[in-house]
């Protein structure tokens, strides 16, 4: 069957279609995400045929990527953890009544990223792949630590901050130093009698949606029975009106950060959260109002969108050159050729054109899908913030408790994790302590020890870092300039706070 | 006794209750989880439990779920759930852990019911790059001996160390202490396995047939390419894969690779092989009648013949033996690999 008879075949159209609005719903559910989505899907695509199946769970995965924006904009809680950073600006501008206005942005800039990131797929996978193999733990480690950087330009407090930073990573790093990513296999940070529960550590979703979701609820709880948003709050109006020109002068972070998306995705073992991490920080250093970041700045949404959405043709090049996958999502894709019995590695290509035109042509159909989709049910989606509180806020934590409970196929203790840091981030709250650079933290921690560990194990001492290659010689000018950018935009910030007080 | 609207309402409700979970032919339960030591779907766990547990739907009309949540959660669970209605599917690698001492491994024949065997993955295997000098696994063994220092690629603490460690104990047979000489870098996964290979940190690395099977076929010159020195699969285990073999390699071409073509010894008489071996597992408290009823019903599932066809287009060999026998046979694998792997400890 060629292209042309794909693009006619009601099956292949209607998986697109179908996996793509199933995604973006689990997307927009808290405490589901794109990741589940696939997963639940796995098991039914073994009679669809290989193109069929691969159809829907690329729908589904471009979907939940994009869908998570919605409850970040929305509500304030990430759907995705690689909606993190679309938080800090789309929530902000939802509560000044820019809901929808930060909504199609999103989705504006998530089709760019997606489009962005599947040009670099279609045409330059293998050369990607050569180049991507030539990131060791070292240069891996200097991505990590490049990525760790952006928590001081996130932090109102730089002090603060970069302890809250720190107590992530040092969370993180409770429990197994698994084997299975290279560790010794040895338990570590567990308090006595914990051991049963700890050896796992603390899931990351589970913290996630705790810190962001349960955390959001006991502070609605604690001001009160408050009333919901209503309609009127949600009009558009000549304050948020959505228009393409907020893209004026955006190009280039728009293009930048699907790149970054896109390269973060080719390195196997970075993690799709970085993605959005460095592209919202690169926007960030680079604006000429850095200080409006995190109070409703279009561009910060522009470029986290852009960049979580460059993971998802980026994170494919790696499994379809090397057999290697570069998220957890396409982790799961494996399992999608294994059932079928294909083979994936540095053949794929080559010897299976009809399938790889498929699967680009359904990711281009899955973008489009879901900008036409989102455009025109982001009233609907608009809506939830008019919902009484008393009735929206049970029903998110049940979708978290539901969503924690599943995420690693039913780990009770994942519930305990999702209280636990609900809690956390209340009493974070209350201790000026920050939520951005502790979830930054807690999210790179275990890359960043096991990238360190295995740098020094592998190459024998620290002057590896400096000496490996140009690659990490780039990268260490990166990080300086991340460093120094943080500093005066702190700098910048203080002045600006000393005048007026 | 009177039967009173309330007795009558209470059997009602106690029917209920039990008429979902239990299954009235078999006394099965209706809802069957199966946890696999392992949390990828993209691995050959995943695969073979899949498979199997497509058949035992059909086959006993239940629904056999299966939850890939890993070795450590997964033995959690399965210690948890005496009912049955959970259930695991593991590998070799369940006891191998314990043997090389990884934290927190129980002993599957103390703490478990060991269950019937199911299938083998044959791809266990180890590669070179494509510009080794070394051609064969005989010539990494010469060169330990000959003092140079061999670094091999593994994830420590199973299967993918047992073959490191045949061929410490090949080499310790062939020349004492030239053992030392094959030295282990410990990675994660495969992609870190590989990695580790192109970055020069490994001349050896563990992998397998269908993983790294392409990495074989790419022109020398490529910096990714790769050669098959060993792979670790009984001769007869590797008769029953298909003709064709897997990507570009035949089965003529798998069995030059392989025992008695290559030779690491174990003993003075006989070659190390190694076969992943996948098997399940049940709580010890599980009422036997109900273990029972899945080995039988896998003895059905398997004289049937279709599932043999499923696990052959995957590259895995159908392997199904009863119980019992499956108990007496990883008892026997397990003691033979204690010994190997005590006598390399205690020097």
């Amino acid at each position: 069957m060629d292209l042309l008879a794909h693009l006619i075949d009601p099956w292949f159209l209607g998986l697109i279609f179908g996996g793509t609005l199933m995604g973006i719903m689990f997307g927009a559910i808290p405490g589901m995400t794109a990741t589940m989505a696939v997963a639940v899907c796995l098991p039914l695509t073994f009679p669809l045929g290989l193109v069929n199946s691969l159809a829907l769970l690329l729908s589904l995965y471009v979907g939940g990527i994009t869908g998570g924006l919605v409850p970040a904009i929305l509500l304030g809680i990430p759907g995705t953890p690689s909606s993190i950073t679309t938080t800090f600006d789309g929530f902000p501008m939802a509560k000044r009544g820019e809901g929808e206005r930060a909504l199609k942005i999103a989705i504006v800039a998530s089709v760019v990223g997606g489009l962005v990131s599947l040009v670099a797929l279609y045409f330059f996978a293998p050369v990607l792949a050569q180049f991507a193999i030539k990131f060791s733990y070292v240069e891996k480690f200097l991505i990590i630590f490049f990525a760790l950087t952006v928590m001081a330009a996130l932090s109102s407090d730089m002090l603060l901050g970069i302890f809250s930073g720190v107590l992530g990573i040092f969370l993180s790093l409770v429990g197994t130093y698994d084997i299975t990513n290279g560790g010794n296999g040895h338990t570590r940070l567990i308090p006595p009698g914990m051991e049963y529960w700890l050896d796992g550590g603390f899931a990351l979703l589970p913290v996630l949606i705790g810190i962001f979701g349960v955390t959001v609820i006991l502070e609605e709880a604690e001001i009160g029975m408050p009333r919901g948003q209503s309609l009127k709050d949600i009009e558009v109006g000549p304050h948020s009106r959505f228009s393409f020109s907020v893209f004026r002068g955006q190009w280039l972070n728009l293009i930048r950060s699907g790149g970054i998306g896109t390269f973060v995705g080719i390195l196997p073992g970075v993690g799709g959260s970085a993605a959005s991490i460095l592209s919202y920080t690169a926007a960030k250093t680079t604006s000429r109002h850095p200080e409006r970041f995190g109070k409703g700045e279009p561009a910060g949404v522009i470029a986290s969108e852009a960049g979580n959405n460059g993971l998802t043709g980026g994170a494919l090049v790696p499994l379809l050159s090397l057999g290697i996958p570069g998220d957890s999502t396409t982790a799961l894709l494996i399992g999608a050729f294994a059932l079928q019995g294909i083979q994936v590695g540095p053949l794929f290509i080559g010897q299976n054109a009809e399938t790889w035109n498929a699967m680009i042509v359904a990711m281009l159909l899955s973008n489009l899908v879901m900008l036409v989709t989102m455009f025109f049910a982001i009233r609907w989606f608009a809506m939830v913030i008019a919902v009484p509180k008393q009735i929206l806020y049970p029903f998110i934590l049940m979708m978290c408790v539901i969503g924690a409970y599943t995420i690693n196929y039913g780990i009770i203790f994942d519930v305990w994790t999702l209280l636990i840091f609900g809690l956390f981030g209340w009493l974070m709250a209350k201790l000026r302590l920050e939520v951005a650079p502790f979830i930054i933290g807690f999210i790179l921690g275990p890359s960043a020890e096991i990238y360190f560990v295995k740098s020094l194990e592998s190459f024998g001492d620290l002057t590896i870092f400096f000496t490996k290659s140009w690659i990490a010689v780039v990268l260490w000018i990166l990080i300086a300039a991340s460093v120094a950018g943080s500093i005066a935009i702190s700098r910048r910030n203080a002045r600006m706070i000393s005048p007026s007080a | 006794m009177t039967v009173t609207r309330r007795l009558l309402l209470s059997a009602a409700g106690a029917a209920l209750i039990v008429m979902p979970v239990m299954t009235e032919a078999q006394n099965l339960p209706r809802n069957i989880r199966m946890v696999i030591g392992s949390s990828s779907t993209g691995g050959d766990t995943y695969q073979n439990a899949s498979i199997l547990a497509d058949a035992l739907s059909e086959h006993l009309g239940v629904n056999v779920r299966v939850d890939p949540v890993g070795a450590s959660e997964a033995f959690k669970a399965l210690a948890r759930d005496s009912r049955g209605t959970t259930i695991m599917m593991h590998h070799d690698q369940s006891y191998l852990q314990e043997l090389y001492g990884v934290e927190g491994s129980p002993d599957i024949f103390e703490e478990f019911t060991v269950g019937p065997t199911i299938s083998v993955n044959p791809g266990n295997a180890y590669l070179v790059p494509a510009d080794s000098p070394y051609q064969t696994i005989e010539d990494v063994l010469a060169a330990a001996e000959a003092g140079e220092r061999v670094r091999v690629a593994i994830q420590p603490g199973g299967v993918s160390e047992i073959g490191f460690t045949a061929m410490r104990n090949a080499a310790r047979m062939s020349a004492p202490g030239s053992e030392d000489n094959i030295v282990p870098v410990n990675t994660g996964d495969q992609a870190d396995k590989n990695q580790a290979m192109w970055d020069d940190l490994a001349d050896v690395i563990n992998g397998s047939i269908q993983a790294n099977e392409q990495f074989t076929q790419l022109p020398e010159n490529d910096p990714t390419a790769m050669r098959f020195v060993w792979i670790t699969a009984t001769p007869e285990t590797l008769n029953q894969a298909p003709e064709a073999g897997l990507g570009e390699t035949d089965r003529a071409e798998m069995l030059s690779f392989a025992a008695p073509e290559v030779s690491v010894p174990m003993t003075e008489e006989e070659d190390f092989t190694f076969d992943k071996e996948f098997f399940l597992m049940f709580n010890i408290e599980t009422d036997p009648a109900l273990v029972e009823a899945i080995d039988t019903a896998m003895g059905e599932i398997y004289a049937e013949g279709e599932i043999q066809q499923r696990f052959l287009d995957a590259f895995f060999t159908p392997q199904y033996r009863p119980m019992a026998e499956a108990q007496e046979h990883l008892r026997a694998k397990n003691d033979d690999y204690e010994t190997i792997i005590s006598e390399l400890k205690s020097e």
